[in-house]
């Protein structure tokens, strides 16, 4: 009876888990090869804008001065776009470790945080003042979490791929990005544009790039074909 | 030639072989009349027998499973073996040597007791005997002693023997519960097994439900018999009586009422939502039947085409598919809150909203106001040239709007504009000396009118480009005109004073006021004015409006097509319908729909009404004229309506098998009615539909109306009277306006009634205790609500303390809660504010409050935060009628374009 009801159990997550959750296997990869470029963008840079605080001034206006991170260039450079892989089906073991998003002086650290469904997600309230994440998502179900002093952290999964805008009520400024992808290819730009994505089967790919502001938030794509132990390099150039 | 009795031939002839043949058909006749009584002609028999076939291999199938998995199952196995050792035990050891002794111990207890008892009770009869004799020696005033001492006597050796029976009697019952307790091992082990195995008896259960006998797993199937259900007083016979309806269905439906059959071939199929549609507050099959909403001829049982009534002079055959909806007609007011009716729901909001009743009375709908716009100073408000080419065809200039067609010639059509130019002249022209050119109206401005438009909530109704609507009626029209062609139809004089006080012009409008302070009606006015192009006039227009005999035919034309059914004109206020009842039209015979020359139609109601719907004059002939106008209706608007329709039956339905039609049932609907007509859903979802405006919303939906479907729950009566009555803002982030609707009483009260019913409020008013409070919630809720806990504060408002930061920031004045919020309401709010209202800003702090007040409880925090709520604001004035409360009239803080007036939100 018990044996039965736990096969049952297995039987029915099995059925009723989706297909994309099935779409991918994870496990041990011999002679991988990587991916890695940098993400450019095309045309004149705007200024960021500056960002006023309007409450909370003791916390929330310490550190640096907040801008608009929607768009940050330098030097050409995209910072915060989310480069994956979108269509391989087997591949690097999905990393259970957690992912960490703070809330610092009223700011999301960091700006863009991706991984893969279903990885959890730690949403940390080191202010000591109420915050509260609520997202803007349309394929997984909607949450508006409240952060008050005493709780620190604060935990979600995102089941469904999709990006996702974060907000906080409290303070209206307050803006970032969590990336869910079906997948463990997936990386955000730095600074200076870069991105690497390591441990990839020998194999063609498409890659994409999307980014909350250019390209109309749509994903631009590219196809590549990564060697055993080579680097195979896919450069993007973004437009408004 | 043979002569009688002389022919030797045949004498000696045998008939043996024809005999033999007669003899054998006699059989085979025999047989066959037995088999077609029994099996030809109730084909029910067979439809049975399969189903009893179906339902046992389904049960036994079930019961090898479970019996499977109890077999495998080590806990059931060891209990098994728990329990034939516990039964040995009690048969022939140690237990049962226990019972022997405890046994033979209770019977010596029980013949000493009996004896003791019997000793007892003797006494007692002896002791009446006495003091009989005693109270006699007093009575006879002899002397009493002699008696006195027998009593005594007899006392004594009463209490000598009572304690030892009570001894006895004592013993007797613990050597029984002793008895009893050596089998309590085996009754418990027995009730473990009883919850392991309930699914496997569920199914033996089944399956002896499908048999009659079932020896060695061979089953023999129940005998088939018809099964009937009597719905009494539900029809209605030549004379009137009442009689009963014989309803046989499940005869061969035999599994719509039962769970498991969703997926099995029909006749067996599981009734689809069984559980809301034939509950037992709903339709329950034994007191409904089937035939009460599918009709079909509930009695036949000896054909499946007969059954369905799809045969020849039935004239209810089987509702398939959606048709079944039009039965919801005959016993509910009001199909918007079925949810499984939803093209009926479709059709009545069509009936309703598209003109139907201007000119086809309807029991039931008789008091919907005329749905277009009052005539009477049209002259003040429209380009003539414009008048005559929309009364000509407005279809052309407007194609979603709600006016029909009449195919009018362009003759005609000035003929009819005159007659209106002639009636509101006086009225018109007083209008426009009344109300001077406003001044002001500027191109300039138009950007700034734009803005205002989109952010005030004029978009809950009205669209402003092509391709922009709200609500809608039916699949092609718009409730609320769209005004992208404006400037051809009215001019800015008109323009500017319609939209600062709609009432002003036409007092029944459905238009609400949306408190527009001078300057932002000048905006909107010039941004109005942008949209479409001046009419071009018709030449000598002027002169052949004030031509008498135009106006003479105008009026002629008028009273032919009715148009005061839809229309306020002066003189013509009290003229009746031009059109047909439809009360019982669903239950118009054939030969009563008059076909024209059409030959291509096929002869059924259905047929003829669809066309009729949509080709309104196709029926005329050329001595048979049609004036019914062209509505364009779209193929499932039509279907949608022609299912209302088909529910205008003649049959009565007897109040038992009605839908609740008390009088707060009427309320409801009534309200639910005006708030279709005043398009509350054009910007609030209420009842899962509507808050069309949301679309222009959906990067945050935080900006939209806020969804009404649970408000009766929500929000305290009198404080929702005063707010439709005088809105006031509430939420601060909002730049749209709640409009002022300027409804009388009546009409709020139909308001409040429909949102308390809608939540199924029962008492629209109740109260709060606060002397019940405990001292102890209200400084834990004051914990809670701090800067270090929750931080109310840094978002709510609270009178006139307010928050930090741009107002866009802020959420609602928690003094308001007192008298505006339901307090069961606000738990349930604290408990998950995404569930009740998605898309809120209003984060959940729940579960995870903080540990060290009230003990970590979640529930005890929320109870305490809900009644330190309901005390803040005390003392402040309770929430007065709207009529006394002034309305605020600085600008809205922080809203750039909102300039003066006050933003309700």
């Amino acid at each position: 009876m018990k044996k039965g009801g736990v096969l049952a159990v297995i039987l029915g997550v099995s059925l009723a888990a989706p297909s994309y959750l099935l779409a991918y296997t994870g496990g041990d990869v011999k002679d991988g090869g990587s991916i890695s470029g940098t993400v450019k963008f095309a045309g004149s840079v705007p200024t960021p804008k500056k960002l006023e605080v309007t409450k909370d001034k003791e916390v929330c206006a310490k550190g640096a001065e907040k801008v608009d991170k929607s768009l940050v260039v330098s030097n050409g450079n995209v910072e915060y776009a989310v480069v994956s892989i979108t269509d391989i089906k087997t591949g690097k073991k999905i990393d259970a470790k957690k992912i960490n998003l703070d809330q610092q002086n009223c700011e999301y650290h960091p700006h863009v945080v991706a991984f893969p469904v279903g990885t959890p997600l730690e949403i940390n309230n080191p202010d000591g003042i109420l915050h509260n994440i609520h997202s803007y998502s349309k394929v997984n179900p909607t949450f508006n979490i409240a952060q008050p002093k005493f709780k620190k952290t604060v935990e979600v999964k995102i089941e469904k791929p999709e990006a996702i805008n974060v907000k906080c009520d409290v303070h209206g400024w307050m803006n970032g990005w969590v990336v869910a992808t079906d997948n463990p290819y997936v990386a955000v730009t730095d600074s200076s544009g870069a991105f690497k994505l390591t441990d990839v089967p020998a194999g063609s790919y498409t890659v994409q790039v999307w980014h909350e502001t250019l390209a109309n938030q749509k994903p631009v794509t590219m196809k590549v074909t990564v060697k055993a132990k080579e680097d195979a390099k896919a450069n993007f150039e973004l437009k408004k | 030639m043979a002569v009688r009795g002389v022919d030797e031939k045949e004498e000696k002839k045998s008939y043996g072989t024809v005999f033999l043949i007669g003899t054998a058909l006699l059989v085979v006749v025999t047989l066959w009349s037995f088999w077609d009584d029994n099996f030809t002609r109730r084909p029910w028999k067979a439809f049975q027998t399969a189903f009893y076939r179906l339902d046992y291999q389904k049960a036994k199938a079930a019961y090898d499973e479970e019996n499977k998995k109890l077999q495998a199952d080590s806990n059931y196995q060891e209990l098994m073996k728990k329990i034939a050792a516990e039964k040995q035990s009690l048969e022939s050891g140690d237990l049962a040597k226990k019972q022997a002794a405890l046994q033979s111990e209770l019977d010596k207890t029980l013949i000493e007791f009996g004896k003791l008892d019997q000793q007892s009770k003797f006494i007692k009869s002896e002791l009446e005997e006495a003091y009989y004799e005693y109270d006699h020696a007093i009575q006879q005033s002899r002397p009493v002693k002699p008696y006195k001492d027998k009593i005594d006597e007899l006392e004594k050796r009463q209490n000598d023997v009572a304690p030892k029976a009570e001894a006895a009697k004592q013993k007797r019952d613990q050597l029984k519960e002793q008895i009893k307790k050596l089998g309590a091992g085996l009754k418990d082990l027995e009730d473990q097994e009883a919850k392991l195995t309930a699914d496997r008896e569920k199914a033996a259960a089944a399956m002896q439900n499908a048999t009659l006998l079932n020896i060695h797993s061979i089953p023999v199937y129940k005998i088939p018999n018809i099964k009937q259900v009597a719905l009494n007083e539900f029809d209605r016979n030549n004379f009137d009586q009442p009689v009963a309806r014989a309803d046989r269905c499940q005869t061969c439906h035999m599994a719509i009422n039962r769970a498991g059959f969703e997926d099995a071939p029909q006749p067996f199929r599981t009734h689809p939502r069984r559980e809301v549609l034939l509950a037992d507050s709903a339709h329950p099959p034994e007191k409904f039947g089937c035939t009460s909403c599918h009709e079909g001829q509930g009695a036949a049982v000896n054909s499946v085409k007969a059954a369905h009534g799809e045969v020849e002079f039935w004239e209810h055959p089987l509702l398939r598919g959606a048709k079944v909806q039009s039965s919801c007609v005959s016993c509910h007011l009001n199909m918007q809150p079925l949810e499984d009716a939803p093209q009926a729901a479709e059709g009545q909001r069509i009936f309703e909203q598209i003109g139907c009743t201007g000119c086809h009375l309807v029991k039931g709908y008789e008091d919907i106001p005329k749905i277009g716009p009052s005539l009477r100073r049209i002259s003040a408000k429209l380009d003539p040239s414009w008048t005559v080419r929309w009364v000509e065809n407005p279809h052309k200039f407007r194609p979603r709007t709600r006016m029909p067609n009449f195919d009018f010639k362009q003759d005609e059509a000035v003929a009819i504009t005159a007659f209106l130019w002639s009636l509101s002249k006086e009225e018109g022209d007083k209008w426009t000396q009344a109300h001077p050119e406003p001044s002001g109206i500027n191109n300039s401005l138009a950007a700034q009118g734009k803005t205002l438009v989109e952010s005030i909530g004029c978009k809950g109704c009205h669209g402003f480009a092509e391709g922009e609507f709200s609500t809608t009626v039916g699949k092609q029209h718009d409730l609320v005109p769209n005004l992208k062609d404006i400037a051809a139809k009215v001019g800015p004089r008109w323009a500017y004073y319609w939209i600062k006080n709609p009432r002003d012009y036409f007092p029944q409008t459905h238009m609400p006021s949306l408190r527009l302070s001078d300057q932002e009606a000048t905006a909107i006015t010039s941004y109005l004015m942008t949209l479409g192009a001046k009419t071009e006039p018709i030449a000598n227009i002027e002169q052949q409006l004030a031509d008498a005999k135009n106006v003479k035919r105008g009026e002629g034309l008028v009273r032919k097509y009715g148009c005061f059914g839809c229309h306020d004109i002066q003189g013509m206020e009290k003229e009746s319908r031009i059109g047909v009842e439809l009360t019982t039209f669903g239950s118009k015979k054939l030969e009563e729909l008059f076909f024209g020359n059409h030959t291509d139609i096929p002869n059924t109601w259905d047929d003829w009404t669809y066309n009729k719907l949509k080709t309104p004059r196709t029926y005329a002939t050329e001595r048979v004229e049609q004036v019914m106008p062209q509505f364009d209706l779209a193929d499932e608007d039509i279907k949608s309506l022609r299912l209302l329709l088909a529910g205008f039956q003649d049959r009565k339905v007897p109040a038992r098998y009605q839908a609740e039609h008390g009088q707060r049932a009427i309320q409801v609907s009534e309200g639910r009615r005006l708030m279709q007509q005043y398009n509350c859903v054009g910007c609030h979802e209420i009842e899962k539909r509507g808050g069309f405006i949301r679309k222009y919303y959906q990067e945050n939906p935080t900006l939209a109306p806020p969804i009404l479907n649970g408000e009766g729950e929500k929000v305290q009566s009198p404080w929702l009277f005063s707010f439709i009555k005088g809105p006031v803002p509430i939420r601060p982030w909002l730049t749209l306006r709640m409009p002022t609707f300027q409804l009388n009483d009546a009409e709020v009260n139909m308001l409040v009634n429909f949102f308390n019913g809608m939540s199924k409020v029962d008492l629209p008013f109740s109260s709060f205790d606060e002397n019940k409070v405990s001292k102890e919630n209200i400084e834990a809720a004051k914990i809670l609500v701090g800067k270090d806990y929750f931080n109310c504060f840094s978002c709510h408002q609270q009178g006139d303390k307010k928050p930090e930061g741009p107002a866009e920031g802020w959420a609602p004045d928690l003094t308001l809660a007192r008298s505006r919020l339901n307090p069961n309401w606000i738990i349930k709010w604290l408990h998950d504010p995404q569930k009740v209202q998605p898309g809120t800003k209003m984060p959940s702090f729940f579960p995870g409050g903080p540990d060290n007040v009230l003990g970590g409880k979640d529930d005890l925090q929320i109870e305490a935060l809900r009644d330190y709520i309901m005390s803040l604001g005390r003392g402040a004035p309770a929430a007065a009628p709207a009529a006394a409360r002034p309305v605020p009239a600085k600008p809205a803080p922080g809203k750039p374009g909102v300039k003066g007036g006050v933003a309700s939100r």
